[in-house]
């Protein structure tokens, strides 16, 4: 009786050791494949570009309020060069300073409102002051000023993408 | 409940099925891998492949695990077959046939619409090949040939098209196949786990000896390249050289389709013995003859064997060059502060109609004019040779309609074209 229960015994953790077996063997397939997927899907961080992007010419910027422009900056990412352009707005009433039209709080893009002289978000109602100081709503600081510097006549300015501009 | 398990030898040629599964599981994970960088568009498709080769890193193995995974598991699933066919599983295990017939179906259609999709020089002309047997069918061929291509013309939605079959609809098909057969027969076993797992250390450490191959990209294409499928298609490559015309669309579609539908009603038709023994072995046979006559006559052939040897040393030269990048504009005024400018004027009058507005090439009738991008990394094509080319081009290795220009421009002119040329990039 007691030999008859072992011997039950055994079988059993016998057959649980074969189940468990091919079980292992496809673990160790696809722990191969894993460890490649991996170092196959990490991130390529890439090296921000740091030349200097054309705005406009400083002689036309004047008067009271900011101005909308747009600057054409490239990326490498991954298998390609993108060029694209990106919104920002030039403050003629602060020294030409230069604000990115992205929004700290998310990144969508902010417009400039005349009627109300104030910037505001689209997505969150977050409202910035003609000089890009936060007003109200979620975002955490002010509109992003980006490095400008003017060369032969041009306000130029190095892009900042948006996720070097919300680590601060 | 489970059917008892073969002893000794016999046990171990019942494992064709676990090997299948294995296999069939590292397609499936290659191919979502490989999905992560791929887009399948005429114009980034190449791009996108060439970085999985040359930059990511373990991109070079996936890829080629993905290739020979799916000439090795076209072999396997006709073991497979074969060894349900002797053991005469048309009677007593008729999903298991019937799964195996299905499977085997739906990996050559896999592994055919595959072979479009890095869109070289290899994808070109097996894509030219499918176009060819789908319109040559009778009755049927030329809604079929538009059907596949998705218009009058091989192009960019040929290229979606096959994509979509190839990593949702066979896919899906697969699955349910095999889901099928995962609830309607015995698990997997101890000895299917072992075939599969020494299969794949086989196949993981062929791909590491072994890149998957990676023609010229179809822009770049010599009017000798000699094109050659896949392990698992030579047989149908071979068979082609053999039939006229319209019957190598009865040999290569119809009369396969035809195979595998008598294949899965075995289990239902008499003289199962015959019918079946009969396809499987002239099918066996076919297989096996044509696929060695078209290595031997590959080797045999100097000039074949010379122009493949050249091909091979071409792609290993294209390996150990740098990755070029794409270039995509998402700009609302394309060009207009580019950096490398507009084209002088006097390229957009002499130059632009035979090598395209801006240096991208073009084609007219059956001439094909080579594009100027990337022109400065060729050895003799600087500013100065490419001057000296404008007005004597047969010094330079050009041939008509390629002509002098040293009447028409002046040399400040032919400098301003030749600056703006090496600037060009892909």
């Amino acid at each position: 009786m007691m030999n008859e229960t072992a011997a039950m015994d055994h079988e059993r953790s016998r057959r649980s050791f074969l189940k468990l077996f091919p079980l292992g063997i496809l673990a160790g397939v696809f722990a191969s494949i894993g460890g490649a997927a991996f170092r196959f899907l990490r991130p390529k961080l890439f090296a921000a570009t740091d030349s200097w992007l054309d705005v406009a010419s400083v002689s036309e910027l004047t008067g009271p309020q900011p101005l909308a422009r747009k600057i054409v900056a490239e990326h490498i990412a991954g298998w390609a060069i993108t060029t694209e352009e990106h919104n920002v707005f030039v403050l003629p009433a602060k020294n030409n300073q230069v604000l990115s039209a992205v929004c700290p709080h998310e990144g969508c893009e902010v417009a400039w409102d005349q009627n109300t002289s104030r910037f505001s978000c689209p997505c969150h109602e977050s409202f910035f002051a003609a000089d890009g100081a936060r007003i109200s709503g979620p975002a955490p600081r002010g509109l992003d000023p980006l490095p400008m510097r003017i060369q032969e006549g041009k306000l130029q300015v190095q892009y900042v993408a948006k996720e070097q501009a919300t680590r601060a | 409940m489970t059917p008892p398990i073969e002893k000794g030898i016999r046990g171990w040629l019942d494992v064709t099925g676990g090997i299948v599964g294995v296999l069939l599981l590292v397609q499936f994970v290659t191919g979502v891998l490989l999905a992560f960088y791929y887009v399948p568009s005429v114009d980034h498709a190449y791009t996108t492949v060439a970085y999985v080769e040359k930059v990511v890193s373990s991109g070079a193995w996936i890829r080629a695990l993905h290739h020979y995974g799916s000439q090795w598991l076209s072999l396997f699933v006709f073991l497979h077959v074969l060894r349900l066919f002797f053991t005469r599983a048309y009677i007593a295990h008729r999903i298991q046939w019937i799964v195996g017939i299905l499977l085997l179906g739906f990996v050559m259609a896999a592994g055919g619409t595959g072979y479009s999709l890095p869109w070289d020089a290899r994808a070109f002309f097996s894509t030219r090949i499918a176009e060819g047997l789908m319109a040559g069918l009778p009755f049927v061929g030329r809604m079929a040939r538009l059907w596949l291509l998705g218009g009058s013309d091989i192009s960019t939605i040929t290229l979606s098209r096959f994509f979509a079959l190839h990593v949702l609809v066979i896919p899906a098909c697969l699955i349910a196949v095999v889901v099928w057969r995962v609830f309607r027969g015995e698990m997997f076993g101890p000895r299917h786990a072992i075939a599969g797992g020494l299969v794949f250390l086989l196949l993981a450490f062929w791909s590491l000896k072994y890149r998957a191959p990676l023609g010229p990209s179809v822009v770049d294409m010599t009017a000798d390249y000699l094109p050659r499928p896949g392990a698992q298609f030579l047989w149908l490559y071979q068979s082609l050289k053999y039939l006229p015309g319209g019957l190598g669309s009865v040999a290569g579609v119809a009369l396969p389709g035809l195979v595998l539908l008598i294949l899965v009603l075995l289990p239902w038709l008499k003289q199962q013995r015959l019918i079946g023994g009969a396809i499987l072995g002239v099918g066996l046979v076919l297989v096996v003859v044509m696929t060695t006559a078209s290595y031997v006559s590959d080797h045999r052939n100097p000039q074949t064997s010379r122009q493949l040897a050249i091909q091979a040393a071409h792609e290993d030269v294209w390996r150990r060059e740098p990755f070029k990048p794409a270039t995509i504009t998402l700009t609302a005024t394309p060009g207009s502060e580019s950096a490398s400018g507009g084209p002088p004027e006097m390229y957009t009058k002499f130059c632009a109609t035979c090598h395209g507005p801006n240096g991208e090439g073009a084609r007219q009738g059956r001439l094909n004019f080579p594009p100027l991008l990337d022109v400065s990394t060729k050895p003799r094509r600087t500013v100065d040779d490419i001057v000296g080319l404008l007005k004597d081009p047969p010094a330079y290795g050009l041939q008509p309609p390629m002509r002098s220009f040293s009447n028409k421009l002046t040399e400040q002119q032919m400098r301003e074209i030749s600056e703006w040329i090496v600037k060009l990039k892909r």
